[in-house]
């Protein structure tokens, strides 16, 4: 086996330890809330996640590769007539291997250390290692890091409005009524259609771009807006006719959004896949296409092919059967004050602000977004008690992740190299 | 990721509805201790002030595990000082019902028959302005669930606004069953005076703290 094949066989490893270890970290975002509910069973939750995670890997996961591959270290900076010399190219493919082995691993650790580290985070973290290991500091697009990094913060940010908005919004509409039951009968189906309405805005508009041309923004509304229409009205009569709950009209109106929770659970699991599945994939792609041209040249825009989106969004679904239900499982047990009503907020929110940001092309933490959302429903006064303590540390872990990634794949970028030269 | 996990602390309304639950068994046995007493019952008065000492015990532990898990970096729709001053007023209820209990043990005192019928009156008010105490604490899971707002906060203030009323009820009994005790001052004697005193004083204080109690809660409602 000659270099190439070897470096791509190994990287094709390194992508794939990658994505199980995101399957195994991150999915217990958007099952962990629901089970924790009781929305869902256990099962339900990782066979559910199992399936949105891969559509949403496979189908709009191309979205968001390039900015980690691009938009951090100047790619064309590896051309072989660059200052990186003839060998550019093959440090290339070095520096993305490397970058998924640091990430992975670093993931790894931190798992087992209970550490709340991002995913995107790290391999943010490992590919400006690189960009720095072989430039200096000069090897890094600052301005965007600058970019990514405000965005970390902007989007739980959003997160949290999101969940905020939405939470005030059920309590003074149902929570808050004279009437909590009859007010969700009626507000339900409008729940219903609203929630239709975005997954499938983001379904049409994103997921279908792979397949066919992305139709025109204003035609994707519509026809969301559409099928909305549809739910709000075929859901209207199922929602009416369910008897009142004998547990009381609390328990009414938590039993409706149970059903509402699952929706968004989905809907969180294939935005996830959507916008993680890249942390693992885009350097992968970028060494399979490095190692088509026989590390010669540069490309500047990489397609990103189906099987290698396969190969993360198969990657994610063996880490989280292998275990991430393990993590679904910690998590459910102990967020028993999570209640649907509570959990939809916080879920819709954090997803919607994970759709917009993969459709603009920034990397964003789920985790994070998540988080965001149940801060927003906190500062609503949803929930019963909110460890402040946390939100310090996944701050710290904002801070700390970036640097320990780039110091992690800098010394595996300079082992590989003396491997290799 | 744990994280999310971590986010959450554990509620603390569970384990106050639990204390709710713990205190008002202690009153519910004041009743049957005031039964045994007028009865001259003595084997069972020490027999149920064991009961109630065993469940003001388990009020206490219920009261030191929210507390221990209470730390100043929790998030809460309720003001953290206002939970504290709530569960310290209703651990008192369970600790007067406790002191009343060892009162009645100390001293084999018959009842004077013209004593027990107010005296029935007053235990029987007691009881009322507690158990509304009751109804109205046990609501709090309902109302983080309403996030505290809503109908269900104004059916709660409605509720306090009565055990005030039944609390200046039970005043009134007390006054009623003093002036009952003095006018037998020669009957029973001194130190039977002063030991009945104490009793009523001690039971009209159960019905005190089942106010505050409930005063703490509109506090609490009321911060916001």
């Amino acid at each position: 086996m000659d270099l190439g094949s070897g470096l791509l066989v190994v990287t094709l490893i390194g992508g794939a330890y990658m994505a199980w270890n995101i399957g195994a970290n991150d999915v217990a975002n958007a099952m962990g809330t629901s089970v924790g509910s009781g929305a869902l069973t256990l099962k339900k939750a990782i066979i559910l996640a199992a399936i949105f995670e891969f559509l949403g890997a496979l189908l709009v996961g191309s979205h968001v590769t390039d900015t980690i591959r691009k938009g951090i270290v100047e790619v064309s900076l590896f051309a072989p007539t660059g200052p990186a010399g003839a060998d550019g190219p093959l440090l290339l493919a070095l520096g993305m291997l490397a970058a998924l082995i640091s990430a992975g691993a670093w993931l790894h650790v931190a798992t087992h250390l209970a550490l709340p580290v991002s995913t995107t985070h790290s391999i943010v973290g490992a590919v400006v290692g690189i960009g720095v290991a072989t430039f200096g500091l000069a090897g890094v697009d600052w301005g965007t890091m600058l970019e990514i990094v405000l965005s970390w913060f902007a989007s739980p940010v959003l997160g949290a409005l999101l969940g905020f908005l939405t939470f005030v919004f059920i309590r003074r509409r149902i929570l808050q009524s004279e009437d909590p039951a009859g007010a969700s009968r009626k507000i339900g189906p409008y729940l219903v259609g609203l929630v239709v309405t975005i997954i499938f805005l983001s379904f049409i508009y994103k997921a279908l771009k792979n397949v066919i041309e992305a139709p025109p923004f204003a035609l994707a509304v519509g026809v969301s807006l559409a099928l909305g229409a549809v739910a709000t009205l075929a859901s209207r009569p199922l929602i009416k006719r369910a008897d009142a709950h004998p547990g009381g009209p609390y328990e009414h109106v938590e039993r409706m959004f149970a059903v509402l929770q699952v929706a968004t659970a989905i809907f969180v699991a294939f935005a996830h896949g959507a916008n993680d599945v890249a942390n693992a994939v885009g350097p992968l792609a970028s060494v399979v296409t490095l190692a088509r041209t026989g590390f010669q040249e540069i490309a500047t825009t990489v397609p990103v092919p189906l099987w290698v989106l396969l190969l993360g969004g198969v990657g994610i679904v063996l880490g989280l059967a292998t275990l991430g239900y393990r993590v679904i499982e910690t998590v459910g047990r102990q967020i028993t004050e999570m209640t649907p009503t509570r959990g939809f907020c916080a879920e819709f929110g954090a997803a919607a602000t994970v759709l917009i940001a993969s459709r603009m092309g920034i990397p964003v933490s789920t985790t994070h977004t998540l988080v965001g959302g149940v801060i927003g429903v906190g500062l609503a006064q949803g929930m019963a008690a909110l460890n402040m303590r946390v939100v310090r540390n996944i701050i710290a872990s904002w801070l700390a992740t970036v640097p320990i990634a780039a110091a992690f794949s800098m010394t595996i970028y300079f082992v590989l190299r003396a491997i290799v030269f | 990721m744990r994280t999310i996990a971590a986010l959450f602390a554990r509620s603390p309304f569970g384990p106050l509805l639990e204390h709710t639950e713990r205190v008002h068994q202690t009153v519910e046995l004041v009743p049957e201790l005031f039964e045994a007493f007028t009865a001259s019952d003595w084997s069972r008065v020490q027999e149920v002030y064991e009961r109630i000492s065993r469940l003001e015990h388990k009020a206490d532990e219920v009261k030191n595990d929210i507390r221990d898990h209470l730390p100043s970096s929790l998030f809460m729709p309720v003001d953290r000082g206002d939970l504290l001053l709530f569960l310290k007023e209703q651990d008192a209820i369970a600790d007067r019902a406790e002191d009343l209990a060892v009162l009645l043990t100390m001293r084999q005192t018959p009842t004077p028959d013209g004593l027990r019928e107010p005296l029935a009156a007053f235990v029987d008010q007691v009881v009322r302005t507690s158990e509304l105490w009751y109804e109205t604490a046990s609501a709090l899971p309902t109302l983080q669930e309403a996030s505290f707002a809503g109908p269900e906060v104004d059916k709660t203030l409605e509720r306090i606004k009565r055990i005030s009323d039944y609390e200046w009820e039970a005043d009134k009994r007390q006054a009623e069953t003093t002036r009952a005790v003095l006018a037998r001052e020669e009957e029973l004697g001194a130190v039977s005076v002063i030991f009945w005193m104490r009793i009523l004083a001690t039971l009209g204080d159960i019905a005190n703290r089942a106010e505050n109690t409930a005063d703490r809660l509109r506090l609490m409602l009321a911060r916001r």
